[in-house]
């Protein structure tokens, strides 16, 4: 299994899948956070899939991963930073109640 | 009492069939001794630690079931012969921003966060959106005739290193740059205001 | 004089027949021109300064009016002696309407016809005029009533002079216009101002018979030239779009409109609300025999169509006999004469209906100044009696108003039917033409009719002028005869009522009127196949003369045993406790008279009431139907607006989910669309 490339892009897309559920049902922001960078990595997952099976792709996919991993981080900084900024306003966490933006 | 051993029982139910279903898949004759079964065990507690993360209802225990999600992966970048991008992986994504998360985390608490609702209204379509793409990658996935395929390739580091600062150099440092940019911002957001309150 | 007229005849006939061959212009055609100006004139001018002018202000209607009658006689005497020529004389005025295929052309036209009818309007409404002085003189709207009367004037004037059909038209509805402002003349009367609402809307229900009949000329032949229309309706062999008999019950039907026959007869006792002397004038003269003159006029469609005749004359003949029924027992003055006239024009009617045009229009002249005289007498009493009108509180004015007394009882006499006053001979001539043309019930009924009109007319003298005085004993010390300027007018009405008659119909079957009239309906008179026999004394229509009289005759002699007579050296007093027992043995038919056969409570319930349901009916349909659908849309687009809106919730994760299943679709549709064979 761990010779076929199809394994590693199945498990990139169920780890997705699982990311994508928890971005959007989960109501505590932190929570929706963490679902996006598991979408990171899964992504990644799949880049360093490619990487490993193509020949003239082995180097770049690790650079791809380690870019992706880089941005990443700057995103979650930024995010957490916006959620504690937003959390001292409305003094809750769950977004379903930042609806402001209501009609 | 007895909701307790069944939380038991369920988890001793469940550690058995992680790992028995690797064993049982070896004597099967499906899985390989060596790569085969630690990439399988990998890819479990992967999956299975990504489902908790997006599950419990404690976020804190959710921050801890992420790290062990990070774990795994690196060990599958391992598997997959990318050493590197594992260790990059562990220092940054459970050394760096599992922490961050963890501080996030502990900043902005409700007294009332374990009583209250985990899933919004819409966890059903959530669910039910979920499935289908992860139904639709895997069709798409399987059905594709991928070219080039070879065997697994272990990426040198040294390999790596030339590519890296030859050819890529200039996204390596906008990159950092990129950092400084986001290191500066976060700062700035959650600064707190002068004589607000703590 | 005569010498001057001798003199001016070959120089009229000359002017006339330059006139005619030229189209416009000539000295006719200029003097119709101005016949017609003149009281425009004068109603523009009284309208302007009338208010400022006050008590003078009947100088410039009168003058004009007179001007007008002199013309006008002069006009008509040009066309009685043939010296139009055969065809009449067309003033072309100028065009009114270019546009292409629908041309109208607006003219005069005058012909023997046109000529009997100016005689008859431009005389009696200038005595009118002339009485008015006397009788609004103490008036405060002494001014706008010269101003309607001129207006009056000039509309009827149009309706007997226009050549096209829609100037007819026009004239027609301005005469309703002018009937309606003198009908509620003293407008701070609500009676008065209900009464001449009632006329203009009973008229408007004739008005749109006739305005369908113009259309279907229009529709037939494509001109509306009075003379070319009928020309072309009749000469061509082909059947018309529209057939003949349904444009003569258009044309019928506003007749009956204007002229106030059954059904649309309410309107007239009402009109009595105006002043006497525009009850002379429009009531009894000159507008109500619109109606007659338009049937006359339009002989030729009316004689292509037989059937409608007969229907005229039945009509015509029953409104005859309902109103002399109804006059019977009449207790106001005038309300009796307005039912004597809605029986003299149902006569005219039957005339027409049976084929005796001629005696029609000499009954229309006779009537004209006959009418016009009784009306005026019985202004004149009213004056007297200051401003009673009913009879009941009159009697035993003989003595004390003797030339109105006189000219009255001239009257009386000459419309029951007397020879030699006028009346007789165009009433016998319709009895003895319906007879001989083989309408005998025509003939029956209108015997009938005869004895009755005797008998309630002098039912009203007795009531009026013997007996014992009734009258008010504020008042009776004031009664005075009227003023010169009223009673000049009467006996200037009455000396045409004593001789015209036999004046234009002796001769017997060869007078003048006949032939003066006679050219105008051969044409009809040749379509209806009438034979117009040799007039035989001491044959039928010795008969048919001693008949009529006959029938005069009993009725009068009925009156005077009920209501008296101190004629001459008759004398009998009037014997009101017969009457009374008379009455109660026909309780019925005593009522139905009084109440005038409940024909205003019927269209009450009729038109006001069930029309009202059915109005507000139609009112709910529209409220709820029509207003509810356009309601509806809005408040759909409203709603579902509103409803659609709720998506937008404020939070990110809906929206992310909404990004999700938009992406998924996507996806999907794409894999299926790529895995399909090419």
């Amino acid at each position: 299994m761990s010779d076929s490339l199809d394994a590693y892009l199945v498990l990139a897309g169920l780890l997705f899948a699982i990311g994508t559920f928890g971005f959007l049902a989960r109501r505590n922001a932190i929570s929706m956070l963490m679902s996006i960078e598991l979408m990171l990595n899964a992504v990644n997952l799949a880049i360093i899939g490619f990487g490993s099976f193509i020949p003239s792709l082995s180097a770049d996919g690790s650079v791809i991963a380690i870019m992706v991993m880089a941005v990443a981080a700057a995103e979650a900084t930024v995010g957490l930073a916006i959620v504690i900024a937003i959390y001292r306003n409305r003094k809750t966490p769950l977004v379903d109640e930042y609806d402001a933006m209501r009609r | 009492m007895p909701r307790s051993l069944l939380t038991i029982g369920a988890t001793l139910a469940l550690i058995g069939l992680a790992v028995g279903l690797p064993i049982g898949l070896v004597v099967l004759g499906v899985l390989r001794w060596g790569d085969d079964v630690l990439f399988f065990l990998f890819a479990e507690v992967m999956i299975g630690a990504g489902l908790l993360v997006v599950t419990m209802r404690d976020i804190i225990r959710c921050g801890l079931a992420m790290i062990v999600c990070f774990g795994a992966l690196a060990g599958i970048y391992v598997i997959a012969g990318a050493p590197l991008v594992a260790a990059a992986q562990v220092l940054i994504y459970i050394g760096a921003i599992s922490v961050l998360i963890l501080f996030a985390i502990m900043l902005t608490q409700t007294k009332d966060a374990p009583t209250s609702l985990v899933f919004q209204t819409q966890s059903l379509g959530a669910g039910i959106a979920a499935i289908v793409l992860a139904v639709i990658i895997g069709l798409t996935v399987g059905s594709t005739d991928w070219p080039d395929v070879g065997a697994r390739i272990h990426t040198a580091t040294d390999h790596l290193a030339e590519v890296l600062f030859n050819e890529y150099v200039l996204p390596f440092e906008i990159v950092s740059v990129l950092l400084l940019a986001a290191v500066i911002g976060g700062v700035f957001l959650a600064k707190r205001e002068e004589g607000g309150p703590p | 004089m005569n010498e001057t007229l001798a003199a001016a005849l070959p120089v009229l006939a000359a002017a006339a027949e330059g006139g005619a061959e030229a189209g416009t212009g000539g000295l006719i055609g200029l003097l119709t021109a101005l016949v017609l100006v003149l009281p425009l004139i004068g109603f523009v001018v009284t309208a302007a300064v009338g208010r400022r002018l006050d008590r003078e202000a009947h100088l410039i209607p009168v003058g004009v009016v007179v001007l007008s009658w002199a013309l006008a006689m002069v006009v008509s005497y040009a066309a009685l002696s043939g010296g139009l020529g055969a065809d009449g004389h067309r003033v072309e005025l100028y065009e009114w309407i270019p546009a292409g295929d629908f041309t109208v052309t607006a003219g005069l036209f005058v012909d023997q016809l046109t000529a009997v009818l100016l005689i008859v309007v431009t005389t009696v409404g200038m005595l009118v005029h002339v009485y008015s002085i006397g009788y609004m003189a103490h008036d405060p709207g002494y001014w706008r009533f010269f101003a309607y009367l001129n207006l009056f004037m000039f509309s009827m004037l149009l309706l007997v002079l226009a050549d096209n059909w829609l100037v007819v038209f026009v004239a027609w509805e301005l005469v309703g216009l002018s009937s309606y402002l003198l009908i509620g003349f003293w407008y701070r009367r609500s009676s008065a101002a209900l009464a001449s609402k009632k006329a203009f809307i009973v008229n408007r229900v004739g008005d749109v018979g006739f305005a369908l009949g113009i259309i279907a000329i229009w529709v037939n032949t494509g001109t509306l030239d009075v003379r070319a229309s009928m020309a072309s309706l009749i000469g061509e062999g082909g059947a018309p779009v529209i057939p003949v008999a349904v444009v003569a019950l258009l044309l019928f039907a506003g007749a009956v409109g204007k002229s106030a026959q059954f059904p649309l007869h309410v309107w007239l006792p009402d009109a009595m609300e105006g002043p006497t002397p525009v009850s002379a004038l429009i009531h009894a003269a000159t507008m109500v025999n619109a109606g007659v003159y338009l049937v006359a006029r339009a002989n030729p469609i009316f004689a292509a169509a037989p059937g409608v005749l007969v229907f005229v004359a039945a009509t015509g003949i029953f409104t005859a006999i309902l109103a002399a029924s109804i006059a019977m027992t009449q207790t106001d003055i005038k309300r009796v004469l307005a039912y004597s006239t809605l029986s003299q024009l149902g006569y005219m009617f039957a005339a027409l209906g049976v084929g005796a045009f001629t005696a029609a229009i000499f009954h229309l002249l006779a009537q004209g100044f006959t009418k016009g005289l009784l009306f005026l007498a019985s202004g004149s009493v009213i004056h007297a009696v200051h401003d009673e009108q009913d009879m009941r509180r009159m009697g035993g004015l003989r003595k004390k108003i003797p030339h109105t007394y006189w000219t009255m009882l001239i009257g009386a006499l000459a419309i029951t039917g007397i020879p030699p006053l006028a009346a007789f001979f165009s009433k016998d001539e319709i009895l003895a033409e319906s007879f001989k043309f083989g309408f005998g019930w025509v003939w029956a009924i209108g015997v009938l009719v005869a004895v009755l009109t005797a008998f309630y007319m002098f039912r009203l003298i007795g009531l009026t002028f013997w007996g014992e005085s009734r009258v008010d004993s504020h008042v009776e010390p004031r009664i005075h005869e009227s003023p010169p300027v009223m009673v000049g007018p009467l006996w200037l009405l009455a000396i045409p009522t004593i001789v015209l008659g036999a004046a234009l119909a002796l001769p017997f079957g060869d007078g003048p009127i006949i032939h003066w009239l006679e050219p105008i309906f051969a044409g009809a008179a040749e379509a209806l196949h009438l034979a117009h026999a040799e007039f035989a004394l001491f044959g039928i229509d010795g008969v048919l003369i001693l008949v009529s009289v006959a029938a005069a005759a009993i009725g009068i002699a009925v009156g005077w045993w009920l209501f008296g007579v101190e004629l001459l050296a008759l004398r009998r007093r009037p014997r009101p406790e017969t009457v009374r027992s008379l009455s109660a043995r026909l309780p019925f038919l005593y009522r139905a008279s009084l109440n005038k056969w409940w024909f205003d409570e019927l269209y009450d319930l009729l038109f006001i009431r069930i029309g009202g349901r059915v109005a507000d009916a139609i009112w709910w349909f529209d409220r709820e139907v029509v207003d509810g659908t356009v309601n509806a849309v809005g408040t759909l687009t409203r709603g579902s607006g509103s409803r659609l809106a709720r998506v937008q919730t404020g939070r990110v994760q809906n929206y992310a989910l909404g990004i999700a299943l938009g992406l998924i679709v996507m996806a999907a549709s794409y894999l299926i669309l790529a895995g399909r064979p090419a």
